[in-house]
């Protein structure tokens, strides 16, 4: 990926239009790990995708939209989590600028980047609004563990946070980065506003 | 009046090598009806982007030579300004609905939205566009629930309800059953009658022979020829630059049959009928 | 073309809570939700949770919320275990059952907790279910929000149904072609990428000549944009909203000074 300004954008077509099919990609990854009957969620992709495309901003205004669509439309609880999805756009999207999504070793390192940021920021929030829980069982139930340990409850609301995030994250990294390598360069240069028109 | 102006025009897209358009030169009349012929990848489709404004302000890439719309130069006017001027339909019908529209109504209605149209010029405007593609029966219907078509002809009335002096139309139907790809023949034929410059890149030859003022023909991203449909299609190396002439034509042509003083050949079924009737019939000409 | 269930959980009826302009309820549930964190928490709670339920009966979609709270309730529930067990301030004791003792703080921490999110999933819930997110979107554009933000959330709302209904398709083609979809993990992990794959790819072009498309119609044009359809406006409403408003300046100006 080449040096430049990733903060100087604007919403141009080409991204806007980008922001509902990345929406649709993340339900779609989250339908086929259904099918599939994966343990994961795989619902980031498409906000994973837009930030390798056209940014950080971008990225993050996709996630921020998936949720509150699916807050307003089928689950009132994602309006919640839509700042631990605009996280996700925006980590991706900085770390895809300084090139994290270059080589297969350095992606792993992107993974792991995304999943802990998501944690911290989703962390204070099952703590407001779920006591410290995730609503995921295993996740959960070493949450219940810990705390029967002693453990602060922000630690071990944490761990169960990371546990459930970090393998995910992982694999929809993993996924995003062979999809985008794969893409057409007719489709990736569209997304670059600041491109010149040479003169012939 | 000259309604578009071509000259030297080329074009390359982004991390591409080869021009994809080269060296055109060509003018096209007030009222015209016109057809781009040629193989894939002879730049029909980019040269239809070319003269909308997509090409080069949304691919950018490398460009040269100027295009004319109206008076307005391409490379110095923004796309939604040339909008106003010349409108243009793409292949796929279900990639030209916005998708944030309920009814045909509203789909049609976006671009005079943004053109900050007041309420009664819209609807007027809307009605007419519905009329004229013959469409006023599905106003209230979903516009993904509609046929390939019926789909396209919402296209093309969304983009005439702007009034563009000029359509372009990218192989409208390529993508449509026979009835769907009639339905939208018959639509530009009429809205080519009522005075628009019509510029259509298509496949189907036997279309264009019959419809077209004049043809326009491509190869490798170069102007090999641009005549009225007779002379382009009794050209007898036609079929080294990818393209087949009208299949009548080639019958007339085998048989020797044609206009006794041009010496061009039939296009058209009924024209192909009339110079056998002529020759071998009673009454000779 | 198939037929797609739009993506809306709108209930459609002519209540008074129904006619609401969109804004209003929006408001409504900013101020309620937000309410309980600001004043005392169980009472304020209760309060917010009495009118929207209110609400809702008289919009005739009290019945519908259950689908929508199932999994939260499960949720809290094992909020109330694990927090009454084993919440870091537990000092006083206040029942066993079974083998588990329950202390009072754990228990009043989960109920007040739950509370919270009770009424701020029903207030979301009164909004979605009494409003067609069109209507939301299209009143949100008028009063400011973005044109093309606007777009962009009715976009996603025609997008959805139809990349869902794909799904199906995709995966029976696949099959067909021999991919496997069962079986042990690896084989299934495996079935991803071939799956999403080529959908992924031909959403992308298609936003391509959509992205084009849009161009052309002056989607990207600096004028002022008007609109269709005419707004239903009524002052009683703006009333309403100011009011709302005010409840939480003054909530915040109490919190700050008491």
């Amino acid at each position: 990926m080449d040096k430049r300004n990733i903060w100087s954008f604007r919403f141009t077509t080409a991204s806007l239009v980008l922001i509902p099919v990345a929406i649709g990609i993340n339900y779609l990854g989250k339908l086929f790990a259904n099918i599939l009957k994966l343990p994961l969620w795989l619902d980031s992709i498409g906000t994973i995708l837009a930030s390798l495309l056209a940014g950080p901003i971008v990225g993050a205004v996709s996630g921020a939209v998936n949720n509150i669509i699916f807050g307003l439309t089928a689950d009132p609880i994602s309006f919640v989590y839509a700042i631990s999805s605009v996280a996700i756009g925006l980590v991706a999207g900085i770390l895809a600028a300084k090139g994290w999504f270059d080589s297969f070793g350095k992606m792993l390192m992107a993974g792991l980047v995304i999943g802990v940021s998501v944690a911290i920021v989703s962390t204070p929030l099952n703590i407001i609004f779920w006591g410290g829980q995730t609503g995921n069982l295993w996740g959960d139930a070493l949450f219940a563990l810990l705390m029967a340990q002693g453990m602060p409850m922000w630690l071990a609301s944490f761990l169960n946070e990371i546990t459930v995030d970090l393998p995910d994250k992982l694999v929809t990294v993993f996924v995003s980065t062979i999809i985008f390598r794969r893409l057409p360069h007719q489709l990736l240069h569209m997304y670059r506003h600041d491109d010149k028109i040479e003169t012939l | 009046m000259k309604k578009i102006i071509v000259e030297k025009l080329k074009y390359r897209y982004p991390m591409t090598g080869k021009l994809a358009l080269d060296n055109l030169s060509f003018t096209v009349e007030q009222g015209e009806l016109i057809g781009i012929i040629g193989a894939n990848g002879a730049g029909k489709s980019t040269l239809c982007l070319a003269l909308t404004g997509l090409v080069p302000h949304f691919y950018r890439g490398a460009y040269g030579g100027k295009v004319v719309i109206d008076g307005l130069e391409v490379i110095k006017s923004e796309i939604s300004e040339l909008a106003l001027h010349v409108g243009i339909v793409f292949q796929n019908p279900f990639t030209q609905v916005t998708g944030s529209k309920l009814t045909v109504y509203e789909e049609i209605a976006f671009g005079l939205e943004n053109m900050g149209l007041d309420r009664s010029e819209m609807t007027a405007r809307i009605d007419e566009a519905l009329h004229l593609l013959d469409i006023s029966q599905l106003k209230d219907r979903d516009p993904f629930q509609l046929s390939g078509g019926q789909m396209q002809r919402m296209a093309i009335a969304s983009v005439i309800a702007m009034k563009p002096g000029i359509l372009v139309l990218d192989e409208p139907t390529s993508q449509l059953d026979p009835q769907g790809s009639d339905e939208v023949f018959k639509a530009v034929r009429r809205l080519a009658k009522e005075g628009m410059t019509v510029i259509i890149a298509e496949h189907k030859i036997e279309k264009i022979a019959a419809y077209a003022d004049r043809v326009l023909v491509l190869y490798n991203g170069r102007l090999i020829d641009f005549d009225t449909p007779h002379k382009i299609f009794s050209r007898t190396d036609l079929l080294s630059y990818g393209v087949p002439a009208p299949v009548y034509t080639q019958i007339c042509q085998a048989l020797g049959i044609q206009h006794p003083r041009s010496g061009t050949y039939p296009v058209t079924l009924e024209e192909a009928y009339l110079a056998m009737v002529n020759q071998h019939g009673d009454s000779l000409c | 073309m198939k037929t797609v269930k739009s993506m809306s959980l709108y209930v459609p009826g002519n209540s008074i809570i129904h006619r609401l302009e969109p804004i209003t309820k929006l408001i409504y549930v900013m101020v309620a939700g937000v309410l309980p964190f600001i004043l005392p928490a169980n009472p304020t709670a209760v309060l917010c949770l009495a009118v929207t339920l209110a609400m809702l009966t008289i919009s005739k979609t009290l019945t519908k919320v259950i689908p929508l709270t199932g999994f939260t309730l499960l949720v809290l529930l094992s909020i109330l275990f694990i927090q009454g067990l084993f919440h870091e301030h537990n000092q006083t004791f206040l029942f066993r059952f079974g083998p588990f003792v329950f202390f009072k703080e754990g228990l009043s921490y989960a109920a007040r907790i739950s509370l919270r999110v009770i009424n701020l999933l029903l207030g979301i819930s009164l909004l979605s279910l009494t409003t067609k997110p069109s209507d939301l979107i299209d009143s949100l554009v008028r009063r400011g929000l973005s044109p093309k933000i606007g777009y962009v959330l009715s976009s996603v709302l025609q997008i959805i149904p139809q990349m869902a209904a794909s799904v199906n398709a995709i995966t029976d083609a696949q099959r067909a072609r021999g991919l496997e979809t069962e079986g042990p993990l690896i084989v299934r992990a495996k079935a991803f990428l071939p799956l999403i794959g080529p959908v992924i790819m031909s959403s992308l072009i298609q936003a391509r000549e959509r992205a084009m498309a849009l161009e052309v119609r002056g989607f990207n044009a600096n004028r002022r944009k008007t609109f269709l359809r005419a707004a239903n406006q009524s002052s009683r409403q703006t009333t309403i909203r100011i009011l709302l408003i005010l409840i939480l300046f003054a909530a915040i100006v109490w919190r700050i000074f008491a």
